[in-house]
This record gives C-alpha cells, sequence and structure tokens, in this order.
C-alpha cells in the first residue's frame, strides 16, 4: 500500500458540556449547523477539500448518531479502497479496558492504527470550530520549514485573548511561549487545536507521556509545553478567513445568526472547497399560501405556513399556520405547531412544539428548547 | 418472492422541444431536485428491490450522469445492483413504445442469470409513490402469469396510452388506445413471472419489432392477465402544460405529502450539497417550492425553482418553473415559463404564457 504523506485523527469524544442540552444525546461534532450541516462536516470537508482521503475519529460520548451520521463517509468522498473514514472508540485488550482520559490519550491509544498506514505526518483536528481551511498549505509550510509541530492560529481581539491558548512566536514563525487563557496575554495568536505533526516525534512524546503519572495527557495542556521544552522545532501557521467558534449556547447562536446579517458567510458553505454533508432525502421546501419568510435560511424538507424572520430552519422543519419565529435556529425535523411565538431560542432536533406554545423572550437569553430526537 | 425490476427509459416525446433537445424524458428535471427516473428507481428501491436493469436510449448522456452507479437507490451493490442496459434506436421514435422486445432481447441475461421469481417493469416518466410490496404480494396470490397495474380515471379522454378492459374476475380482457369517461388507466408498470418472461422473448424473437404491450394483447385469449389498482396521485407528463401542472402538483398538501414527504417510501435522487435558500429581507414567496442554493430577493407564487437559482429584487416569478442555475434579474417578470438549466432573464423582460401554453426557454437561453 503506498504510505500516507499525512493521515488526520478527528478529536470527536467531548462531551460539548456548555452547549448544554445540545449535546445531551448527541456528540458535539455530531451538533446540526447551519440548518442541514453536523460540526464534523467542515473537518471532514476540509480533509477531502485538502486531498486528506484517511482520517481517524476518535468517539466516546454518546456516539449514536455520530457514527450514523459517518458512516461509510461515503458522504464526503472517504470510501476510498487504501484509507477512508475509520471510527476509532475506546477499548479493551489483554491487560484491561480503558477509556480515553484525554486528547493526547486518545491518540495514544491509536498509534497501532497510525502506524498501519506509516504516514510522515499526522494532523489533529478538533471538532469545535466551523471553518473552510486548505490544510494542505498548512502541510506545505511545515515541510518547508522542517517543523517537527506546526500549530494553526488565528489572530483574535487583544481583549478576547485571554480565553484562548495563546502561542507567542518569534519573527520566523517560531515558537517561544504557549500559554492557556493568559490573564495578560502578550500575543494574540490564538491556537485553532489544528496540530500537523511529525508522525516520529508525535509517537515518540505519545508513548513518554503515557508514562508520566503526572500528566493530564492533553495536546495543549502537557504535549506542546512538553516539546518546547525539549527544543524542538515548534512553528506557527497563520490562518485568515472565515472561522467560528460554537463551544457555548451563545456562540454556537451568534455565529448562526450572522450567516444571515452577513449573506457572503453563508457562500462559504458552496462554491469551491464545497461543504459536504450526509443530507437525508428531502424535498425542496414548501411554503404556503399564507407564509411570510424574510431574511432567513431554510433548508431541504421544510414546511412553512406561518411567519418566520430572521431565523434558521433546518432540514425537514415544520412551521404550522399562525406561528412567528423570530431569531431563532429551529434543528432538523422539529415540529412546531400554530399560534406560537417563537423568539431567540434554538429548537431541538426533532422536538414537538404544541400549538399555542411561547418559547423565549425578544430582550431575553438565548433559549435551548426540547430534547432531542433520536431518529434516522 | 424474490422480485428484480426493469424500467425503460428507452422512449420520448416530440411536443417538448427544447426541454428534451438534449436529453431523455427520463432525465428530464422535475420537482426542484429530481428527474423524472427518480420515481420509478425511489419505487424499486422502497419495495427492497436491489437489482435493477435501466434501458437507455441512444441520447442518454444526462440519464447516465444522473443515475450514475445507482447509489442513490441503493443499487451500487456487488450482488445484484444496477445494469444500465443501451436499448435500440427505434426507442425514441415510437413514444408510445415502452418495452420493445428487441430492447429485452438485448438484456435477456438480466431475466436468464437471475434466480427471481417475478420482474417489474416500469416506464420512468411518471410522477407517483407506489407501494410494490401489496402489488407483489397479489401477483403471487394470484398465480396469473402478468398483473398489470391501473389507475381508475374519471375523465379517459384527457389522458393518452392505453384503457384496460377488465372482466368480473379482475383480468384484463381488452386493451385500447382509446376511452371517454371513467376508464382504467394502464399505469405503464407490470410484474411478470421471470419464467414467463423468457418464454414470451423465445416465442417473440423474430418479431423484435413487437412491443411487450402488444404481445401481451395478443395473448390476452389464451393468457390470465391480472389486474392491480392504484388509488394514488399518478402525474402524467406528456407535454409543456402537463410538466408545469405536476410540477405545481407538489404546492399539493396532499400530493405533496403522499408522494414527496412519505417517511416510509422517500424519492430518493442524486445528491448536490448545496448550501441552504437564504430569503432575503425583500422576499415574498407564496405557495411555491425553493430548492437548496436558491437566493430569493424578489417575489415567487405558484412556482418551483430549482437549486441554486436567483431571483433578484423587484423581480416576479409566477406559474412557472425554473430549473437549476436559474437568473431572473431585477424587476422581470415571468408567468407561465419554464426556464431550463442556467438561463438568464436580464432585467425588466417580461414574459407572459398562455396557461395550457407556456413559454418553453431553452438551456443556456439569455433573453
Amino acid at each position: 500500500m503506498k504510505k500516507k504523506k499525512m493521515l488526520a485523527m478527528l478529536l470527536a469524544g467531548g462531551q460539548g458540556s456548555r452547549l448544554y442540552d445540545l449535546t445531551t444525546n448527541i456528540a458535539k461534532p455530531a451538533v446540526s449547523f447551519g440548518g442541514k450541516y453536523r460540526i464534523i462536516d467542515f473537518g471532514l470537508s476540509n480533509c477531502v477539500n485538502s486531498g486528506i482521503d484517511t482520517v481517524g475519529i476518535l468517539v466516546q460520548y454518546k456516539p449514536l448518531v455520530l457514527t450514523r451520521y459517518v458512516g461509510t463517509g461515503e458522504s464526503w468522498d472517504m470510501d476510498v479502497a487504501d484509507g477512508g473514514v475509520h471510527i476509532l472508540p475506546p477499548y479493551a485488550s489483554a491487560t484491561g479496558g480503558e477509556w480515553y482520559e484525554g486528547t493526547a490519550d486518545a491518540i495514544y491509544h491509536n498509534i497501532d492504527f497510525i502506524d498501519m498506514y506509516e504516514p510522515e505526518n499526522v494532523l489533529i483536528l478538533s471538532g469545535d470550530h466551523i471553518y473552510k481551511m486548505n490544510y494542505n498549505l498548512m502541510l506545505q509550510e511545515h515541510e518547508a520549514k522542517g517543523s517537527d509541530l506546526t500549530v494553526s492560529v488565528i489572530e483574535v481581539p487583544w481583549e478576547e485573548a485571554s480565553r484562548f491558548g495563546i502561542m507567542t512566536a518569534d519573527d520566523e514563525g517560531n515558537i517561544v511561549k504557549f500559554t492557556e487563557k493568559p490573564a495578560e496575554p502578550d500575543s494574540n495568536l490564538a491556537s485553532m487545536g489544528i496540530y500537523i505533526f511529525k508522525w516520529d516525534v508525535l509517537r515518540k512524546a505519545l508513548l513518554e507521556d503515557h508514562g508520566n503519572a503526572d500528566s493530564s495527557h492533553d495536546f495543549g495542556k502537557d504535549l506542546i509545553p512538553k516539546l518546547l521544552g525539549e527544543g524542538k522545532k515548534l512553528t506557527v501557521y497563520r490562518f485568515s478567513g472565515y472561522w467560528r467558534d460554537v463551544g457555548t449556547v451563545q456562540s454556537y447562536y451568534d455565529s448562526q445568526m450572522d450567516l444571515m446579517d452577513n449573506v457572503e458567510n453563508i457562500n462559504v458553505f458552496s462554491g469551491d472547497m464545497k461543504v459536504f454533508s450526509n443530507s437525508n432525502m428531502y424535498p425542496p421546501q414548501y411554503l404556503g399560501r399564507e407564509a411570510n419568510i424574510k431574511n432567513s435560511l431554510l433548508c431541504n424538507g421544510c414546511t412553512v405556513y406561518g411567519s418566520v424572520n430572521h431565523s434558521i430552519l433546518g432540514s425537514g422543519a415544520v412551521v404550522g399556520y399562525g406561528t412567528v419565529i423570530e431569531d431563532s435556529i429551529v434543528l432538523p425535523n422539529a415540529i412546531i405547531g400554530r399560534n406560537c411565538r417563537i423568539n431567540k431560542a434554538i429548537i431541538n432536533e426533532g422536538a414537538v412544539v404544541d400549538d399555542n406554545t411561547v418559547v423565549g423572550e425578544p430582550d431575553g437569553e438565548v433559549v435551548v428548547y426540547g430534547k432531542a430526537k433520536l431518529s434516522i | 418472492m424474490k422480485t428484480i425490476g426493469l424500467i425503460s427509459a428507452n422512449y420520448g416525446s416530440t411536443e417538448f422541444g427544447a426541454l428534451l433537445q438534449n436529453r431523455t424524458l427520463a432525465s428530464l428535471p422535475y420537482g426542484g431536485r429530481y428527474r423524472l427516473i427518480d420515481f420509478a428507481l425511489s419505487n424499486m428501491a422502497n419495495a427492497g428491490i436491489t437489482t435493477v436493469g435501466v434501458i437507455a436510449p441512444v441520447n442518454s448522456g444526462s440519464l447516465i450522469d444522473h443515475v450514475g452507479v445507482g447509489n442513490p437507490w441503493n443499487l451500487g451493490r456487488k450482488s445484484g445492483g444496477l445494469f444500465l442496459m443501451p436499448g435500440s434506436v427505434y426507442g425514441m421514435q415510437r413514444s408510445g413504445s415502452r418495452f420493445l422486445m428487441r430492447d429485452l432481447l438485448k438484456c435477456d441475461k438480466l431475466f436468464t442469470k437471475d434466480d427471481a421469481d417475478y420482474v417489474i417493469m416500469s416506464g420512468s416518466s411518471d410522477v407517483w409513490n407506489i407501494d410494490f410490496e401489496p402489488l407483489i404480494k397479489a401477483h403471487a396470490e394470484s398465480g396469473k402469469p402478468i398483473t398489470m397495474v391501473y389507475k381508475k380515471v374519471a375523465r379517459g379522454e384527457e389522458f393518452q396510452g392505453y384503457f384496460l378492459d377488465i372482466n368480473e374476475y379482475g383480468n384484463v380482457t381488452g386493451i385500447n388506445m382509446e376511452s371517454y369517461g371513467w376508464s382504467n388507466y394502464f399505469a405503464d408498470c407490470f410484474i411478470i413471472d421471470r419464467k414467463y418472461m423468457i418464454e414470451f422473448m423465445n416465442w417473440y424473437s423474430a418479431l423484435e419489432y413487437m412491443d411487450m404491450i402488444e404481445i401481451i394483447r395478443d395473448n390476452l385469449g389464451t393468457v390470465e392477465i391480472g389486474t392491480f389498482e392504484f388509488r394514488g396521485y399518478l402525474g402524467k407528463i406528456k407535454n409543456p402544460w402537463e410538466f408545469l401542472k405536476v410540477n405545481q402538483a407538489m404546492t399539493d398538501y396532499d400530493i405533496r405529502n403522499e408522494v414527496f414527504c412519505n417517511p416510509e417510501r422517500p424519492v430518493f435522487t442524486k445528491i448536490q450539497d448545496e448550501a441552504p435558500a437564504f430569503h432575503f429581507p425583500e422576499a415574498d414567496v407564496r405557495n411555491s417550492v425553493i430548492s437548496a442554493g436558491c437566493r430569493i430577493e424578489g417575489r415567487v407564487e405558484n412556482s418551483i425553482i430549482f437549486r441554486s437559482c436567483h431571483v433578484a429584487k423587484g423581480a416576479v416569478v409566477r406559474n412557472s418553473v425554473i430549473m437549476m442555475h436559474g437568473i431572473i434579474g431585477e424587476g422581470a417578470v415571468l408567468d407561465n415559463v419554464i426556464a431550463d438549466k442556467y438561463v438568464t432573464i436580464n432585467p425588466g423582460v417580461k414574459i407572459y404564457g398562455g396557461e395550457k401554453d407556456p413559454v418553453i426557454i431553452g438551456k443556456d437561453g439569455r433573453i
């Protein structure tokens, strides 16, 4: 088999507890975004659009929807003979079974998997962000600089820098310091949680880290400081472009609202480097005689008889007569009855909203309504 | 009761002008995201049929592009799957024919190599969602070698095609081209015992210009031909007016639920991965079907808009079908228009078709 220049490992095991009811039943990477996508679509599409055809997906928390959604990877053209997507859950061995104890630990437990492909480099991705990126450009820079580790960074406003993992780099892009959520940041380059490692360097570091009882086995907290301390060549790759954090209910909500406030943002998902998704088969949307849709994004399978303003309706969502929806996100297959008032709310996937229900207030906090119903 | 399928796409119509210039009736875009053959293929897929032959016409480029290896219909498989078979050049010259014996003889391996009990044979140009499982069951229980599917229609004279005379035992006693009032309209679909089909092919191999319907009619006196009534929606498309009408049927609540939103039997099609449709603050869409990737700034009424179309500010689209990537310029007005793919209507242009005589704008047209 041809050796891989680079394979990707996508960390998809986290709970995403700050998304509260959105992740009660669904792992964060499988949470709906933009009406028809799930968060993992962006990472997988970036991979295939960057020419990466082998991806390991590390799952742990509530993997049902996620694993079914990924399937064979066909939706992302990842059903290839000498690669493809591989779902990698924790497993038992002769010495017993272990959960993934941290991001680095999850990769440690799959060293054998990566070795099968004998890659030169390993790309580590996290399923927290909505962005479009050509990892190949990052790889080119990684190789040109001869780096052991390249960390993708994005400039954030100085006043927000203390919320991020901050990389401090010299003029040549060499990382000199890494600080997690610094109180007084000396750089505004935030780590995007996207790493390219030389596989031999990462492999050795993972084995050593595993034997270190004091380590929390986390890339940011343990691996990067360790390599930095060993004098390895760590460099930044500066990314600019569409990039949104969806780690909290508020950021999840805001990042979708700005799809409508700046219509260029939705074009990000089409055009070249298209974002692919595993869509169910829905007919095109139908808007009734009294429907009134303004400034909104609607997906296939929607049926709307009421009014929708400045909102997103996910695939297969239904809005009954007399209902008014404003500044809200209706996730796929939610059924909203007649004469409801929905304001600043996220209606969970497949949730049913009875007739005459009032959800949220125009000036209130963002509300997550209903429990996600799992269905295929 | 293993059943395989055979779909004929080797027939056309001369009434569509530019719409069928470079494509077959089977691959005519329909309903915002579909092609007509999707209905026949989905009916088979939803009955668990995993071996399907498609008789393709000579100009089948767009059909092959759409159907591919059949993945959307679960037909990309190691065992069975999709068999695209080139039909004869005569197909497109005979709009009434569906299953020419010469086409069937060419794909005889489909019948002789498989061990299926039955073959469902279907046309490829009707919009319908039929549950084939009761048909297979009724056919198996009847012991008759052939069962024909029909729909009772109130005004037979408005339909073109074949009508069945049915006796009190549910057997076909006559097949006619003309009809008035209540009639049993043949739905271009029948189920036949595979072994019987092979016998027919042996008997008629020297008469290969004949169509299966003619052959069945020849044998009405000697073979018991059963019937199965279909009570759902059957959208027949034989001309541009019917094309417009059957597209608009998608806005009917009952038809939408029966044909397109049936969770038990979805209509499958090739996936294109477009972003959601965006309705601008100025958009005003009523009683219409809008597809993914559209940008709507103007007014749309009683119309079907395919994926990735742009309706600019002040534009009005009424009673029309706009196929994918159409651009309707500012202030343009379209009424009773069928626009093929990649049509551009310049700002301010107004086009009014007749209710029964829609204006057709060919592919890539700029007006």
